[in-house]
């Protein structure tokens, strides 16, 4: 990709050896879902230049929580997408724990693709 | 000529004939977001479209999914072996059934069900069983149970697309009444058909997104004006002068003479040469004419300014030699190196200085493009 800045996030298909820098953190998540889509791939966040420093809890609700102060009305999905990469989960991984916890009600979405924790 | 949008310029529609005059596509074409919504239906909802490989679903029940535009779709091999194309919507209420499901690691079940209220459909589409809930009236004072219409399985059944095939190449068309395949793809067809492409399987699917509306790759893809400066590694092994590209209804093939020192087994074909083909709206059939083993490209738009390139690799042996690794790489090579260049001019696009391009005289296949997609809109 031709930018002339460098952008905040570069995400990676490790098996097809691609990458794209997407303009948001939710592109990130858009990304994975057409990778997805497509190949059945996972894919990881390769950088993610978050401007704070991330929480350290290690449950997902805490970690939402704790971000919630730094957004209005949620937390982009793809912003816990790269709070947790630090912690080694690839995308997919945390989409899915996101899907887990969100069932037993402990999160919801105030927005499409942003996350607030009960 | 090149018209600018300095406020003078009118553009014209794309020269009916690339001898005397040579209108490119108005470039907004190529920017405008709603011309992405038209094209959903003009061009995608209208044509025979690439949706997979039938080797990939060899038994009753393997399916994949797919999305065209806005349209989700499963691909299926029924019962009797045949290949068929559904919506992925239920006939109850409406709901998606099928989890996505790509063709790279596609999904078998005996029977379509949906996860809302558990229809569910035989491998043909039909209505083969409802749960108990709609058969009685348990819950509803004002009927009785004897009074409740049975649901009618064929009145009942999935909303099938149409499919067709080229060899192992499946097609879908969603418009009512197209076009046959076999007119769509003339000569293609036969030609493709007289190669044993169902002996090759997949072994490697790269999937990649590109910042560029979808007809600018495209149109690269079409034509080799660009390769002595862009793809130079690749061009010492051919002869770019004895290379030819060939213009039909729907489809042009780009014929590279190679030099002379490849070795003869070492392709599905049997001339000394590659050919690509692309086949209107977004497919593409890659035979190389340095690797046993041929590949394609689907190229997907997301929105007007970016696409997906999916590039597909089929040999022999579905596990990769060493050789055919390197095969992929150097593919991968040209692929990285293009996408620099339509990505550039995507940013010229966009900018909004120019309103209508010029095709040069070897670029008659971008003007076939061209004029597809304006035959399209206009439709
Ligand atoms: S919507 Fe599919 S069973 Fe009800
Ligand atoms: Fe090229």
């Amino acid at each position: 990709m031709t930018h002339h800045q460098q952008s905040a996030f570069t995400v990676a298909c490790q098996e097809c050896s691609v990458d794209m820098e997407p303009d948001s953190a939710n592109e990130v998540v858009d990304f994975y879902r057409r990778h997805r889509r497509q190949t059945g791939h996972d894919v990881v966040l390769t950088r993610a230049d978050l401007e704070f420093e991330p929480p350290t809890a290690d449950d997902l609700v805490t970690v939402i929580a704790d971000l919630e102060n730094r957004y209005e009305n949620g937390v982009p999905i793809g912003i816990v997408a790269a709070t947790m990469s630090e912690r080694g989960f690839s995308v997919g991984e945390t989409l899915d724990e996101i899907y887990e916890v969100r069932m037993t009600g402990a999160l919801y979405e105030p927005r499409d693709d942003h996350l607030a924790a009960f | 000529m090149t018209r600018w949008n300095n406020g003078r310029d009118e553009v014209e529609p794309v020269s009916p004939d690339i001898t005397d005059e040579t209108n490119a596509l108005p470039a907004r074409y190529f920017t405008d977001p709603d011309v992405h919504e038209m094209e959903k239906e003009n061009v995608f909802g209208r044509y025979w479209v690439y949706a997979g490989h039938a080797n990939c679903i060899p038994e009753p029940g393997d399916h994949f999914t797919r999305s065209i535009g806005d349209r989700e779709i499963i691909i299926v091999r029924t019962q009797d072996g045949d290949i068929e194309a559904f919506y992925n919507v239920c006939a109850h209420r409406g709901s998606a059934m099928v989890e996505e499901t790509p063709m790279t690691d596609p999904g078998n079940a005996s029977r379509i069900q949906c996860p809302y209220h558990l229809w569910t459909y035989d491998l043909e589409g039909e209505l083969a069983s409802t749960p108990k809930s709609f058969e009685d009236a348990r819950l509803n004072p004002d009927l009785e149970d004897e009074d409740v219409s049975p649901v009618d399985p064929e009145e009942n059944s999935l909303m099938s697309v149409h499919t067709d095939r080229i060899g192992p190449f499946v097609f879908v068309n969603f418009d009512e009444e197209p076009m046959s395949l076999a007119e769509q793809a003339g000569t293609m067809k036969t030609e493709l058909e007289s190669l044993p492409l169902e002996e090759y399987h997949l072994s490697r699917r790269i999937v990649s997104e590109v910042a560029c509306n979808w007809k600018v790759f495209a149109g690269n893809y079409s034509e080799c004006d660009h390769c002595q400066t862009n793809h130079q590694d690749w061009v010492k092994d051919l002869e770019l002068l004895d290379s030819e590209l060939e213009v039909n209804d729907y489809h042009w093939i780009l014929h590279y003479k190679h030099r002379e020192d490849v070795e003869d087994e070492m392709r599905i074909h049997d001339e000394h040469e590659a050919k690509f083909y692309y086949f209107w709206p977004n497919f593409t059939v890659n035979m190389y004419g340095t690797a046993d083993g041929y590949g394609t490209y689907i190229i997907d738009p997301i929105d007007e300014g970016r696409f997906q390139l999916v590039a597909d690799y089929y040999f022999r042996d579905p596990d990769l030699t060493e050789e055919e690794e390197t095969f992929i790489r150097t593919s991968r090579q040209l692929q990285e190196e293009d996408i620099e260049l339509v990505e550039r001019q995507q940013r010229g696009l966009n900018s909004g200085a120019i309103a209508q391009a010029r095709l040069g005289p070897n670029e008659h296949t971008v003007h076939r493009l061209h004029r597809l997609a304006q035959e399209a809109y206009e439709a």
